[in-house]
């Protein structure tokens, strides 16, 4: 979908990383009466995606979708800022974190990311994620799916733990999807955890997810 | 042992460096620091070929590498600072490297050693599937089938996929018996092979610094075993890392790190993952004092590093690294293709032969179908990775080159396909530790077609 040109500077900023840029080029098309929705839709959300599918083409990469992704939070803020009761839309909400055990964290922010790139809202926990703090975040930003990172065959057993945190209690069993990925993650991975989905790589993660969502 | 005195500076620099938060050390240590010499050494490969001709743009490579690392440094994530290196301890440190060492023992015995460009030397082989996971009843059948192959000098270690019917949890008592156990059944593998004093890479069980201590001691893991310590993607340690290296400097190991960067992550491109291969397994003879140095690279959408753009970042910084340093150094091989696959075959190939003519010291794996899947692993596969850098030693980088062009050709068109291949236990005889004719049959053809392309194997 082509971007209408009133955005272009706003665009600009934000696939060249320039937060200060962006937020100015957000005010102004406040300022001239442009609706903040109509900001969000019809320039974030098809710029975002437009990083993401360069990524997929290996034409832009992590940096550039980290700094992007930073723009966009700080014209958000702003765009909150001045319409506090209007939501910036998104695709929906996911905590995401590598396990308890495993420290690798460029795969899984890859996958922040690029799901960030694709209009969800990202809570990125990091590495060596104790269990209980994916189920702790998810509830208190009321995710729609929790992510499940681990470069570690060892490390899948706290993948579990995690799945059967939620399965097991009657408040998350229906409330949060679960997804897993990382190097020695396969279908037999999936079966053995009970994770409602994987990723084999960050495209197909965002695929995942966006099928998980859809079947509610 | 190694210098104590080195030992304890390094890790007074966890402490003593400069305090970065996390995000800061990625931005605008590593990516702008990378984006940084990429340009300003004009960093280009020449995208029709996988062996970079130029030696200019190696050489800069190397100056951009060293230059990027002194400006970063590596950081701690335990305690949130940089370790960072004047580029006079950067310098002195790679003149005082090893450049030979012996591992295993006995008649096992091998002694590594640096290799140059186009070395008439042949590489040590490392047969093994390098941490990819075996079930408990194949382990031993799986790790002998490497350990038997003449052609192979010593041997990477599998994980165990459970240990004693449990799964196997990383920091915790169960790592220690998986570590244990992959002792005690990579041991036996070794005697019913007849080579009792072939050294292994350990300890693949020890995820964590728990493993490692406990089984390389008394009973377990030997010095003349190599130890494997990870560097974190991108340019990172911790503490758990650093008690790994105090462990085996003290025990007097020898040490084989390992960093393995991500294409498309904080380093870019494949310039940029070249410039964090040969700064990464430079700081890791800074601070690990290792012995042998070991990048695998990755993608983040094919999980092999035997695609086009990784060919090209392994091969320009094996150059730049053997031009430069006297550093050893692992290509190993982590092909998307499985056992039972003509695909897995010519991806072997190709690692195999850029590796060798561009100086590593070992050829390691294959890590056959991305070391995902169950006993997707035989030894076959090593053997024939070894007869194809025995059969390359010696070739020039050109004749190389045309190698690397037509397997590629071979099997760049079948991965989409995920030709992940067949388990060992249809692949081989398990009872007697032999591959059966079908693979057999694929190896010879194979085997066949390469030495048409004017590869020697006699």
């Amino acid at each position: 979908m082509a971007i209408d040109p009133k955005y272009s500077e706003l665009v600009t900023n934000i696939e060249n990383g320039d937060e200060d840029g962006g937020i100015e080029a957000a005010k102004g098309l406040l300022e001239s009466g442009v609706d903040p929705l109509d900001i969000v839709q019809d320039a974030i959300m098809p710029c975002l995606k437009e990083i993401g599918d360069r990524f997929a083409r290996m034409e832009v990469f992590l940096p550039e979708m980290m700094l992007a992704a930073d723009v966009v939070k700080g014209v958000q803020d702003v765009l909150r800022e001045r319409f506090s009761a209007i939501e910036v839309a998104s695709e929906g909400r996911v905590v995401i974190g590598t396990v308890f055990g495993d420290i690798h964290d460029i795969g899984k922010n890859i996958v922040a990311a690029v799901l960030e790139a694709n209009g969800y809202e990202v809570h990125n926990l990091g590495v060596n994620v104790d269990p209980k703090d994916f189920i702790k975040k998810a509830r208190e930003v009321d995710a729609d799916l929790i992510g499940l990172s681990s470069l570690m065959t060892t490390s899948i057993p706290y993948m579990r733990d995690v799945i059967d945190l939620v399965k097991e209690s009657e408040v998350d069993r229906d409330r949060f999807k679960l997804i897993i990925g990382g190097g020695p993650v396969s279908e037999e991975t999936v079966e053995l955890t009970g994770a409602d989905g994987w990723g084999e790589n960050a495209a197909d993660a965002v695929d995942a997810v966006r099928a998980l969502m859809e079947s509610g | 042992m190694r210098n104590q005195s080195r030992l304890l500076d390094i890790i007074d620099r966890a402490y003593d460096g400069p305090p970065c938060e996390e995000r800061d050390f990625d931005l605008k240590h590593v990516a702008a620091g990378v984006a940084r010499v990429v340009k300003e050494y004009d960093i280009g490969f020449d995208r029709s070929r996988f062996i970079q001709r130029d030696d200019a743009v190696i050489d800069r490579l190397f100056d951009a590498s060293l230059d990027f690392l002194e400006s970063c440094g590596v950081y701690n994530t335990s305690t949130g600072r940089r370790m960072v290196f004047t580029r006079r301890e950067i310098e002195e440190y790679l003149a005082s490297a090893p450049w030979e060492a012996v591992i295993g023992e006995g008649r096992d015995a091998r002694t590594e050693r640096y290799r140059a460009v186009e070395d008439a030397t042949p590489p040590i082989i490392i047969g093994g599937p390098i941490g990819a996971p075996l079930s408990e009843d194949m382990f031993v059948p799986i790790m002998q089938s490497y350990i038997q192959e003449p052609i192979v000098d010593t041997a990477g270690v599998g994980c165990l996929d459970s240990t004693y019917g449990r799964e196997a949890r990383t920091q915790s008592a169960l790592e220690v018996m998986a570590a244990w156990q992959e002792v005690d059944l990579i041991f036996d593998a070794a005697r019913r092979a007849g080579r009792p004093g072939m050294a292994f890479g350990c300890v693949s069980m020890a995820i964590s610094e728990v493993g490692h201590l406990s089984a390389i001691s008394r009973g377990g893991y030997r010095p003349v075993d190599w130890h494997m310590i990870a560097m974190f993607s991108e340019m990172k340690v911790n503490n758990g890392l650093l008690i790994k290296v105090a462990h085996s400097v003290r025990q007097d190991g020898v040490i084989q790190s390992f960093y393995n960067p991500i294409l498309g992550g904080l380093g870019g491109g494949e310039e940029g993952i070249a410039v964090l291969i040969v700064a990464g397994l430079v700081a890791m003879q800074l601070m690990y004092m290792a012995a042998t140095h070991s990048s695998a690279p990755v993608t983040p959408l094919i999980p092999a590093d035997t695609v086009p753009p990784l060919l090209r970042s392994m091969s320009a910084a094996h150059l730049a690294l053997s031009r430069h340093t006297g550093l050893m150094t692992d290509l190993p091989i982590s092909p998307l293709a499985g056992p039972g696959t003509e695909t897995l075959l010519y991806e072997v190939v190709a690692a195999a032969t850029i590796g060798t003519v561009c100086g590593a010291s070992r050829l390691m794996g294959p890590r056959s179908a991305t070391g995902v899947h169950l006993n997707h692993c035989t030894g076959l596969e090593s053997r024939f990775m070894g007869e194809v850098g025995h059969a390359v030693t010696g070739m020039s980088l050109d004749q190389a080159e045309e190698v690397v062009q037509k397997a590629v050709a071979e099997y760049e068109p079948e991965l989409d396909g995920k030709p992940f291949g067949k388990p060992f236990e249809e692949l081989y005889d398990v009872a007697r530790v032999r591959p059966r004719d079908e693979w057999l049959g694929i190896y010879d053809k194979v085997k066949e077609e390469v030495a048409s392309w004017g590869v020697d194997f006699r």
